[in-house]
């Protein structure tokens, strides 16, 4: 890793806890791509998280929120989670360990090709629920970043 | 009409079920298996007659102890369990149908049926079924497999010679074809990591070469990836001597039994326990999740393959299947083979 990519990593964890503090989301997380094979992405940055099971999550391309985010290279929102169970496509393992009803997605990408290197996930654990202007405002986080 | 009737008659006296017509109590006509049990067996016709009166009268013991009475009461049909040649070595279980004809003249009928017939009858209608959710089931999974070749495989396949065709793209300078063949190694780590990922679902490599324990250590691992839920092993099995079909079973009671828990029971933590003995082996599988009333889940319910199946599997084996679960109170599940480690 380089010291520019490590510079990087701590600003993620910047980003996440300003959006933390500034917006009422109950979670914030931020997963990334490991640079080395075999390539998984975990979820590395976190506030508001209620355990650190977070850590042994490993995201798959195309399961759940984040694994759609990360295939599709889209912003992806959905509410009323707790109703997906582990046979679910749409099973999100970050929300069953952190108890979301609702999250929202954007990707990270690289600065190139545009490649999906991460996700920035946000999520309530109340009935709040998340739309696309959850996903914009999202989106300017990450732009003003 | 009169052939009719010898056809009527004719059914009547092969019929595999012994028919007996009273009228008033007394004996009118028997058809032929009917009168061989009475032979055979020294079967009094009055025995039967009492035997259904008596339990009619327990149907209707609001009545006045009138046998008459019961039948004006519109009854139809009564079945009453009756075993018959009692004091001899095989004592053969009847169901006997009580049936009135004529209610004015105290005409009825009285129907042996065999038990075991019908018993037997029971246990294949339940094969087939069984056969059929087994079809069903493999036909599921090959879906599942085709689906997974197509979504993942495939597209990773795809975007790796999307890649290659834009890296013989004129415009590119050394740092983008760098930058782009590492993209597309990544692609195709992805989509290897996909196809391990398969094959291991399918029939994991690890169970033949190393053994159960270290082959149900990577299957809680995989699982806690991608569920979330904390999954531990542990025992202190070898399993060098253990048949390859205990193994199997062995781990797919583990599988099943993970994914049961984390499909239903919104566990938050699982627990795998194998140990070995001398003369046994046991898994066991416990979660923290909401558990649930066994009772409603006992036998064949004609989609979910999981319980039923494992127990057959087990029972194939020698071995002993249990679970144990309440509401708000987990599920264990647990099999035992019975094994000789000489």
């Amino acid at each position: 890793m380089t010291l520019e990519e490590i510079d990087r990593q701590q600003d993620y964890q910047t980003l996440v806890d300003r959006i933390y503090r500034q917006d009422d989301f109950d979670f914030v997380g931020v997963a990334l791509q490991a640079p080395t094979a075999p390539h998984a992405i975990k979820w590395l940055f976190v506030a508001g998280n209620q355990s650190e099971q977070f850590r042994k999550i490993v995201l798959r391309s195309g399961i759940g929120i984040a694994g759609l985010v990360v295939r599709t290279g889209k912003p992806f929102w959905k509410n009323e989670l707790q109703q997906y169970t582990f046979s679910d496509e749409m099973y999100t393992p970050i929300a069953k360990i952190e108890a979301l009803q609702s999250a929202a997605a954007i990707p990270l990408t690289s600065s190139r090709f545009h490649l999906v290197t991460g996700v920035l996930l946000v999520g309530y654990r109340s009935a709040q629920p998340v739309s696309d202007d959850t996903v914009s405002r999202l989106t300017q986080y990450l732009q003003a970043f | 009409m009169l052939e009719t009737n010898t056809w009527i008659q004719q059914y009547f006296d092969e019929a595999t079920d012994a028919v007996l017509i009273f009228k008033e109590d007394d004996l009118v006509v028997s058809n032929q298996i009917a009168q061989d049990l009475e032979q055979e067996l020294h079967l009094d016709p009055t025995y039967l007659v009492q035997v259904a009166d008596a339990s009619v009268k327990q149907k209707f013991s609001a009545t006045d102890n009138c046998f008459n009475c019961a039948i004006r009461n519109s009854m139809q049909e009564i079945s009453i369990p009756i075993t018959l040649a009692k004091d001899m070595p095989h004592p053969l279980k009847y169901f006997m149908i009580y049936h009135v004809i004529n209610a004015d003249e105290h005409v009825f009928s009285l129907t042996l049926k065999n038990r075991g017939t019908i018993e037997r009858m029971d246990q294949l209608a339940q094969q087939r079924q069984l056969n059929q959710y087994v079809n069903r089931a493999h036909e599921e999974e090959r879906k599942k497999i085709s689906a997974d070749l197509h979504d993942s495989i495939a597209q990773g396949v795809y975007s790796a010679i999307m890649g290659v065709r834009r890296i013989n793209e004129d415009d590119n300078d050394e740092a983008a074809i760098h930058e782009l063949t590492q993209v597309i190694e990544t692609q195709l780590n992805d989509t290897l990591a996909e196809v391990k990922g398969m094959a291991l679902d399918i029939r994991p490599s690890v169970l033949d070469s190393f053994g159960l324990l270290p082959a149900l250590r990577v299957l809680a691992k995989r699982l806690q990836e991608n569920s979330g839920v904390t999954i531990t092993v542990s025992g202190n099995a070898s399993t060098e001597g253990l048949a390859t079909d205990v193994q199997n079973v062995l781990y797919r009671i583990g599988q099943e039994s993970i994914n049961n828990a984390l499909k239903h029971a919104a566990a938050n933590e699982i627990n795998l326990l194998l140990v070995a003995h001398n003369h046994f082996i046991i898994l066991e599988i416990i979660d923290d999740g909401k558990g649930f009333d066994l009772s409603q889940h006992q036998g064949f319910n004609g989609h979910s393959l999981g319980l039923l199946n494992m127990n057959e599997r087990v029972k194939a084996l020698n071995g002993a299947f249990e679970i144990k679960s309440q509401a708000g109170a987990g599920t264990t599940v647990t099999a035992k083979f019975p094994v000789s480690f000489a």
